[in-house]
């Protein structure tokens, strides 16, 4: 197993977020942890990089245990992408992306940027390459902190709520380069409600409610014939948008 | 007006001899406080508790005390205790030990008005706490600090005239001693005041140069 996610607890204070997680990813394969805001989803995914720790669990990456001792060359196992996109402000694009291979993975100078470039290409950002983040859309910033991940080729990303702080007409563009990843067998972990990129490039859907994980199975099953029934009311709303 | 002139030209070579002892002792000064400020502000924001509690009192202290009496508790007040400076060098420890609990201060805000996701991110990417300081912070709180710190800059360079207390011969007092000889005070002090703001305005400009220079969209 690429990942391994073992009975994680994770509480604030009195309220208790995450009551036992436990799940496993093969190489290559893609996951989407869906379920009502709320529900742990975001703190799962970082504790799984021990952003957050976990009060409780242990996490496998590649057979080897992340602690707290290892933490940060686990990191560069499992790379994340966040929200709020959190680029690099003071950075041109292209150094975004080349300043993890130059500081934390030996790269010289030449390399890191020849690196970063590639990357870029692959998120069709090449021609924003000399950009600053705050000159890019929020769409184009996306594509550039996947592009960040991927230039640390880390074994396993996880994409936080990736397309929430953007407007719809640019969650295509993000999505688009996350089907493109998947299909090139990049193992990836994602929290989002993008139903098309669940149902396109998912190899299963995780779906969380109240700390726990109460359905898991292929798309076609969870979307078709959702055996639980929180499942299939919570799919309703996303997929048809009202209360129903 | 024309007296004042004839005046000024007669005495400014011997005021200018000043300028390079005013300068030295300024730039040492601020060097000082720039690194130890750096220390200070890390101290207080990424300390344990002993590290932030000692650096609190710096700052506390030296915020809290006239510069004068520092550099009399240098110059004067250590000889007792056996550890005697000459004034020049006094002088450089006491602005310099003065104006790093400023500069730590101005840091330590700019650096907390960098959003918290920069450092989460450097940390995802897997940098430790210090590289991620070094590498994402760092850059961008220096950015932001620059106006208040050239403030900073300015101020200390004019502060640098209280040496003049502690015998450091330095432009004003220079310009004290040829109004005891010319009983010219009027005309010696709006020449020194002249060269304190042609230094400053330079300053200033240079400054304003770098903060352009480095400016971020976004930043």
């Amino acid at each position: 197993m690429l990942l391994r996610v073992e009975n994680i607890h994770k509480s604030y204070g009195a309220a208790e977020i995450l009551k036992g997680v436990s799940f496993d990813m093969a190489p290559g394969q893609s996951k989407v942890i869906m379920g009502p805001s709320g529900t742990g989803k975001s703190t799962l995914l970082r504790c799984i990089n021990h952003l957050t720790p976990p009060d409780k669990g242990r996490i496998f990456v590649d057979g080897e245990e992340l602690t707290a001792k290892n933490l940060n060359t686990m990191r560069q196992k499992v790379a994340f992408v966040f929200q709020d996109f959190n680029l690099f402000t003071h950075l041109r694009t292209v150094e975004n992306v080349a300043i993890g291979p130059r500081k934390l993975r030996g790269f010289g100078k030449k390399a890191a940027l020849d690196l970063a470039y590639k990357e870029l290409e692959r998120v069709g950002l090449s021609d924003r390459a000399d950009a600053y983040p705050a000159e890019l859309s929020g769409g184009q910033q996306q594509r550039a902190s996947i592009a960040r991940a991927l230039a640390m080729e880390p074994k396993l990303i996880l994409f936080d709520e990736p397309t929430s702080a953007l407007d719809p007409e640019l969650t295509g563009e993000v999505v688009s380069v996350m089907n493109k990843l998947a299909s090139e067998g990049m193992t990836m972990l994602v929290v989002s409600h993008e139903i098309g990129f669940a149902r396109k490039a998912a190899d299963e859907i995780i779906f969380m409610e109240g700390g726990k994980i109460i359905e898991q199975g292929p798309p076609s099953q969870i979307f078709n014939a959702p055996q639980q029934d929180r499942t299939r009311a919570f799919l309703n709303v996303i997929e048809h948008g009202d209360d129903a | 007006m024309s007296a004042w002139f004839d005046f000024a030209i007669e005495h400014l070579p011997y005021v200018l001899l000043g300028v390079p002892t005013t300068l030295g002792l300024w730039v040492s000064a601020m060097t000082i406080g720039a690194m130890l400020g750096l220390v200070l502000a890390w101290a207080r924001i990424y300390g344990n508790r002993p590290i932030y509690v000692i650096a609190t009192i710096y700052v506390e202290i030296f915020r809290g005390t006239p510069m004068l009496v520092q550099m009399f508790f240098i110059y004067l007040g250590l000889p007792e205790i056996g550890i005697v400076f000459d004034p020049l060098t006094a002088a450089v420890i006491a602005i310099g030990l003065n104006t790093a609990a400023y500069q730590a201060e101005y840091l330590r805000g700019a650096v907390r008005s960098v959003p918290m996701g920069q450092m989460t991110a450097a940390r995802a990417l897997g940098m430790g706490k210090f590289q991620g300081f070094v590498n994402i912070i760092l850059p961008q709180a220096l950015r932001r600090v620059i106006p208040q710190w050239s403030n900073e800059a300015i101020l200390e360079l004019k502060y640098t005239s209280i040496a003049y207390a502690i015998g450091v011969t330095e432009i004003t007092a220079r310009a004290e001693k040829i109004g005891y000889e010319t009983f010219q005070f009027f005309e010696v002090f709006l020449l020194i005041a002249a060269i304190y703001v042609v230094m400053t305005s330079i300053v200033a400009q240079l400054l304003l140069l770098l903060e352009k220079k480095v400016s971020v969209p976004g930043l």
